[in-house]
């Protein structure tokens, strides 16, 4: 199996019925809706919420540990970092580089001390620690606010993710091609579905009423069990993956030379590839109607005398339109690496054309790294970019990234709620390590995978998003053992659905719990929470279902900037609140609105500067995380010095052995 | 983060050692985060962050770019260790509580002692 074929036709490919990667995503549904089932059976029923909600803060080692981790990976670390990985070479080890460190700050720096608060208040959601830790309705609200505006997006963004995954599975499948079909034709004339591609639709209704369905019937015990499934299918899919890579990399290399060592000197040779538009002229007349296909190779020679042959791959999703003797600006990519060029050659054998010669030609090189001549920009850093000419990661980002994934992660309320819910600290201590040794099996073998898929699979630059998929088939189907693709495509899926669960059950929670419970009627019935928890996830879900119809357009953008916004707006709160007994009300609110608004402002700079929301203003170059978090803490600090000292009873209450009535 | 010098001090009712400890904690996974960064960035940046590449000097360690392997894979194998002592050996136990009712409230969401 080859990269071009990959992209040319199904992911998997079918012969008109069941996939092995169909039945891994059926029996995979079909385990996740029978733990959703046990679940929901197995709740006790002493007190709805806290268990819906929390788990009643029951959860031991495993449950703990892998639904922590499995949250935190989002779909991004099997999408879009394989993806990056894949765009810009071993500088993606870096950009991860405070991974090293990342188990034990998001668990170890808040955990225990955030669970026994949250215990002592009888918290259920982190607005609930807030509005019990100052006392404050208002301060409660405003942190319910401020995760149903984030997650509300995030989760939009989560679900466009996973419904485009479903697509790249099942692409190409009979039956879903038949559904399709009737999908499109069904919808035909309905105004809202205009310009909706039917598959992702179909996609987004499977993946999305999947979710929402085993979310509200099993609650918080659902989505840590499922979280327990998908964290080992991660975990499995990245430990298949990385021998069957390093030997098919190693059937390449020369004797006595290392797979990766070998795949490390390929991409030293490499250069970044040109992209813009082609024309591909044919010695004979067309046909009306011929095209060439999205992803097909086509070695063309020069129109001069003796000039070489340049290979092409076509990237126009149309596919080029014929005209006269020849296809005029066709959307392609060519590969620069003679290494490269040499691979696909020997991958595609006669799928590649050669009857054509090239005519005019308009492409554009990286900006930074495709310097003629120059080498190792794919081993070093900054590494290449197509649009920066500081490159992919410069000084600046290095330091922004150290914050972002550490700080920032211990600063997101769907970590906090889980650290606030196991039930002891033996627990914590377990899990911390827990979580340290599954992240090094994941994270760094990542890296190691998809830099051989650079020189195992050149030329998927231009789709690079669909690299993990593509990279499961190729590995499994040359070492002979193509059933092996489902589980490793069931990876990212898995990733994806353990985030929008929490998501999900996180804003349902601030709504019934904060909003109704706590503000409007305290006195409901345990009978009238339970069914308005299942109403507010259905509708949140639905809601969150129908905004994914026709997405906004900046997927990771959105995730980005939510993910370090939360950061931003409760890390330098929640902290405060638990370690600094002359915190106030009043400083820690000012810490949560001074972060959201310079995070905030930062990203609205970049309208200005840079002409999009999403393409912020980077402050002496670092990313918007930093300015959010120094001015919340700043905020945060000075605000509350300003301020009176808080009520002694609250600080009995939270800091001293025998200030709580539960007793500590 | 000291005791508040404003905040009177409850009589007889020394500070919870969950408290304490968890605060000790936090300020040493603080410094376990400084020393990485510290460990890693400058590393990376002084030897895999090149002018120009010289493929006589680039030299790589189990096929890692050796930048690499020094700025990152060493420094996080070095974590896992620490972090396999400070969760064994160092983190302390304490009791956690039972979980307390929710604070009494009014219907208009005002909260009450």
């Amino acid at each position: 199996m080859s990269s071009g074929h990959l992209l040319s036709s199904p992911v998997v490919a079918a012969a008109g019925g069941f996939t092995p990667a169909l039945v891994t995503f059926l029996l995979y549904t079909l385990a996740v809706f029978s733990l959703a089932i046990i679940a929901n059976h197995l709740r006790k029923g002493s007190d709805f919420l806290s268990e819906y909600f929390i788990g009643n803060r029951g959860l031991g080692v495993w449950a703990f540990a892998l639904t922590f981790a499995a949250t935190s990976a989002s779909g991004g670390s099997f999408t879009g970092f394989p993806s990056k990985i894949y765009s810009h070479g071993w500088i993606l080890g870096l950009w991860i580089g405070s991974y090293i460190v990342f188990p034990i700050c998001t668990m170890g720096f808040i955990g225990k001390r955030l669970n026994q608060v949250a215990r002592r208040s009888g918290a259920i959601t982190v607005p609930d620690v807030i509005r019990d830790r100052f006392r404050s309705a208002s301060f409660g609200l405003l942190a319910v606010a401020l995760i149903v505006f984030f997650m509300s997006f995030n989760l939009i963004a989560q679900f466009k993710a996973g419904s485009l995954m479903l697509k790249t599975l099942l692409d190409g499948v009979a039956v879903f091609e038949s559904a399709t079909d009737y999908l499109g034709a069904s919808l035909g004339g309905l105004s809202f579905f205009e310009g909706v591609d039917p598959a992702y639709l179909l996609c987004l209704l499977g993946f999305g009423l999947a979710v929402v369905a085993y979310t509200t019937y099993g609650g918080f015990q659902a989505v840590v069990w499922t979280d327990v499934m998908q964290g080992i299918v991660m975990v499995c899919g990245v430990i298949v993956m990385l021998p069957l890579a390093l030997y098919l990399v190693g059937q390449q290399a020369p004797e006595g030379v290392g797979s990766l060592e070998h795949a490390t000197l390929r991409m030293a040779e490499m250069s970044p590839p040109r992209k813009g538009t082609a024309t591909f002229l044919s010695p004979t007349p067309l046909e009306e109607g011929a095209s060439l296909d999205k992803g097909a190779w086509i070695l063309a020679s020069g129109a001069a005398e003796g000039a070489e042959a340049r290979l092409f791959r076509i990237i126009d999703d149309s596919g080029g339109v014929a005209a006269g003797t020849g296809w005029p600006g066709v959307k392609g990519l060519e590969i620069t690496t003679v290494g490269d060029r040499e691979q696909v050659l020997k991958n595609e054998g006669d799928r590649v054309r050669r009857d054509l010669t090239l005519g005019e030609l308009a492409l554009e090189d990286y900006a930074y790294g495709a310097e003629e001549g120059r080498k190792g920009v794919y081993v070093t850093g900054p590494g290449p970019s197509p649009s920066s000419d500081a490159g992919f990661l410069p000084l600046s980002l290095v330091i922004s990234f150290f914050f972002m994934w550490a700080i920032s992660g211990s600063g997101q309320p769907s970590s906090m709620v889980r650290l606030m819910a196991f039930n002891n600290t033996v627990t914590l201590r377990r899990s911390i390590f827990t979580v340290a040794i599954y992240y090094s099996l994941i994270y760094f073998p990542l890296v190691i995978i998809f830099c051989c898929a650079r020189v195992l699979m050149p030329g998927m630059d231009a789709e690079s998003d669909r690299i993990m998929p593509a990279m499961a088939v190729f590995l499994t189907e040359n070492v002979g053992a193509g059933w092996l693709a489902g589980l490793l495509i069931a990876a990212p899926f898995a990733a994806v659905m353990s985030t929008v669960d929490s998501f999900l059950l996180m804003i349902s929670s601030g709504l019934v719990r904060d909003i109704y419970q706590r503000n409007m009627n305290p006195g409901a019935s345990e009978r009238r929470l339970k069914w308005l928890s299942y109403l507010f996830t259905l509708v949140v879900g639905a809601a969150a279902l129908l905004g994914a119809v026709n997405p906004p357009q900046f997927l990771q953008d959105i995730i980005v900037y939510t993910g370090s916004g939360l950061a931003a707006c409760f890390l330098a709160p929640v902290v405060y609140a638990i370690y600094w007994p002359r915190s106030n009300v009043e400083g820690c609110m000012a810490g949560m609105l001074g972060g959201f608004a310079a995070h905030l402002s930062m990203y609205v700079g970049g309208i200005w500067a840079n002409g999009s929301f999403f393409r912020p203003y980077r402050l002496m170059e670092f990313d918007p995380i930093i300015v959010g978090l120094l001015v919340s803490f700043v905020a945060g600090y000075v605000v509350t010095r300003l301020g009176p000292p808080p009520p002694e009873d609250l600080v009995r209450k939270y800091f001293h052995k025998s200030g709580s009535s539960s007793g500590a | 983060m000291n005791a508040p010098e404003n905040n009177p001090e409850p009589e007889n009712t020394p500070w919870d050692p969950v408290f304490l400890d968890s605060r000790r904690e936090a300020f040493i996974i603080l410094m376990l985060w400084v020393a990485a960064l510290l460990w890693a960035v400058p590393y990376c940046y002084l030897n895999g962050f090149p002018d120009t590449f010289d493929e006589n000097e680039f030299s790589t360690v189990w096929g890692i770019p050796s930048w690499l392997f020094w700025g990152i894979a060493v420094p996080w194998l070095l974590a896992d260790v620490f972090t396999l002592w400070f969760c064994f050996f160092y983190m302390k136990d304490g009791d956690l509580g039972e979980d307390a009712p929710a604070e009494a409230e009014t219907a208009a969401g005002e909260v009450s002692p």
